[in-house]
């Protein structure tokens, strides 16, 4: 560092730690002394409760979105036109709708009358299936554009040296393409698992109880504002920290070894 | 072995990269596919080798029809050998595991047979001291070397080669070429292309002058470069051995 940049660095420093005080105190002013940690404690059963939910959530739904998102993937590299275009209608369908509305449509329009009762008389959470199903779905069809892209950027010398040693067309994706394709596509796959368990606290729209519900709740008949939402973002953070450091270990273990 | 192609056609869109080929070669350990570039060499090699199903014709290898199926045509590759220009290695695979994971997969070797035949293969062309290392962390010449050792590791029917040393320096054209002979001479069945006229004239024992997607002239290299019968093919070999 020039000492011209020593001096910039300092004083933008300077200038952003101001800033970020002066917002603070000022909305800790308007608080005032109705911030009461004491109310989140009594809460504390609801709130891990739903933190658990929503840890349930986010891991049920990253192997679904795995699941969906190999089949769109080879949905779209099928051999037969008519797959392929009916998978890429889906998918545009899909990226181009909000999740919000998956959700709700999904919910209460589709998945709700057919199968929410066979699901409660089996004792299961319908809504938290059903949930877990749509937004699966979702981050499938996301998951299946960073996979196809992964899977055609491998150059076709690598294809035919695969089959030209014998690989069958399975083995040529296990052996060969997927161990290089992943490597490409660790970043992208990481961001979309951490946006899944983010996007997973909408589920509160169709009722499931889940993190994000259950601090809703809290807040609302406590009159919580601070106490509510500082929880409900470290809650957030312990689940999507790990995941991005995962990932850039991850990626710096394979760089070194390319 | 004997080969028997009729009326070979394969277009690429508008391109007709092989035209009614036919060829016949009664007997042959080393076949040779010389002439121009974009005249079918490489496309005909991967009809051979059951890498491209023809859009009409016939392939008898040693009265043996390759079936236009693509199972019957997996199993074919597996008993033969194919090597490209380049890049035939697996880059995420150390040297040793590009030879040993086919061995197992597609052989079903046990793993430590498969390693094992890899050494073997590996230490036949003096390769051991770069089991270990990635495909980026060997030279062209080397590369190439590795990919014929994996495809000669469990010893092939016939092994293809499609311009092996077309991506390579003098140098390492030379290292390459030393290995092809020394499997020829041991009584490997060979078929290849190449633009190096002096290896064609020294290792095969007939040679296919391809040009336009049809077979211009079969014979013994002999015959093929000392009086050439085919206007194009006198043209071309004039052209080629002016320097």
């Amino acid at each position: 560092m020039t000492r011209r940049q020593l001096i910039a660095n300092v004083f933008v420093a300077l200038a952003l730690v101001a800033l970020a005080g002066w917002l603070f105190t000022a909305a800790f002013a308007m608080l005032g002394t109705r911030t009461d940690w004491s109310k989140a404690w009594e809460y504390r059963e609801t709130l891990w409760r739903g933190w658990l939910v929503t840890l349930q959530i986010s891991l049920a739904a990253l192997l679904g979105s795995i699941f969906f998102g190999l089949l769109f993937m080879l949905g779209q590299r099928s051999p037969l036109v008519v797959v392929r275009w009916t998978c890429r209608a889906f998918l545009e369908f899909v990226r181009d709708t909000p999740l919000l509305v998956h959700l709700l449509f999904g919910y209460f329009v589709i998945f709700a009358p057919l199968i929410s009762r066979p699901l409660g008389e089996q004792g299961f959470d319908d809504k938290l299936i059903i949930g877990v199903l749509l937004l699966s779905v979702f981050e499938g069809a996301y998951l299946g554009e960073i996979l196809r892209g992964g899977v055609e950027s491998i150059p076709r010398t690598q294809w035919e040296s695969a089959r030209a040693v014998g690989f069958s067309p399975f083995q040529v994706y296990r052996y060969v393409i997927f161990p290089q394709a992943l490597r490409r596509v660790l970043p992208a796959m990481a961001g979309l698992f951490v946006s899944l368990i983010k996007d997973s606290s909408l589920l509160n729209v169709i009722g499931v109880a889940e993190y994000f519900y259950n601090t809703k709740n809290f807040i609302s008949r406590s009159y919580a504002g601070l106490e509510g939402y500082v929880p409900l973002a470290l809650g957030y953070l312990i689940l999507t920290l790990p995941v991005a450091w995962l990932s850039h270990w991850l990626e710096k273990r394979f760089r070194h070894e390319t | 072995m004997k080969l028997e192609v009729t009326g070979l056609t394969k277009c690429y869109g508008k391109t007709r990269a092989l035209d009614g080929l036919s060829l016949a070669v009664e007997s042959s350990r080393v076949l040779v596919l010389i002439g121009p570039s974009g005249g079918g060499k490489s496309t005909l090699l991967r009809v051979l080798g059951g890498l491209e199903i023809p859009d009409a014709g016939t392939v008898k290898i040693n009265a043996h029809p390759l079936l236009p199926d693509a199972a019957a045509l997996q199993a074919y590759r597996r008993r033969n050998g194919f090597l490209f220009q380049q890049f035939n290695l697996f880059p995420h695979l150390t040297a040793r595991r590009n030879i040993a994971l086919p061995l197992e997969k597609v052989h079903g070797h046990s793993p430590a047979d498969a390693h094992e035949m890899a050494e073997q293969a590996l230490a036949r062309f003096s390769l051991l001291d770069h089991a270990d290392k990635l495909p980026a962390q060997l030279s062209g010449g080397q590369q190439q070397r590795v990919g014929i050792a994996r495809a000669v590791a469990r010893p092939p029917e016939i092994l293809f080669l499609d311009e092996p040393t077309s991506a390579l320096d003098p140098e390492m054209t030379a290292e390459v070429l030393e290995l092809i002979q020394e499997l020829a001479e041991a009584g490997q069945n060979i078929i290849l292309s190449t633009h190096e006229m002096g290896f064609a004239r020294a290792v095969a024992d007939q040679v296919a002058f391809v040009a336009a997607g049809k077979i211009e002239e079969v014979s013994p290299p002999a015959s093929l470069f000392g009086a050439p019968q085919s206007a194009l093919c006198q043209r071309f070999l004039s052209r080629v051995m002016r320097y």
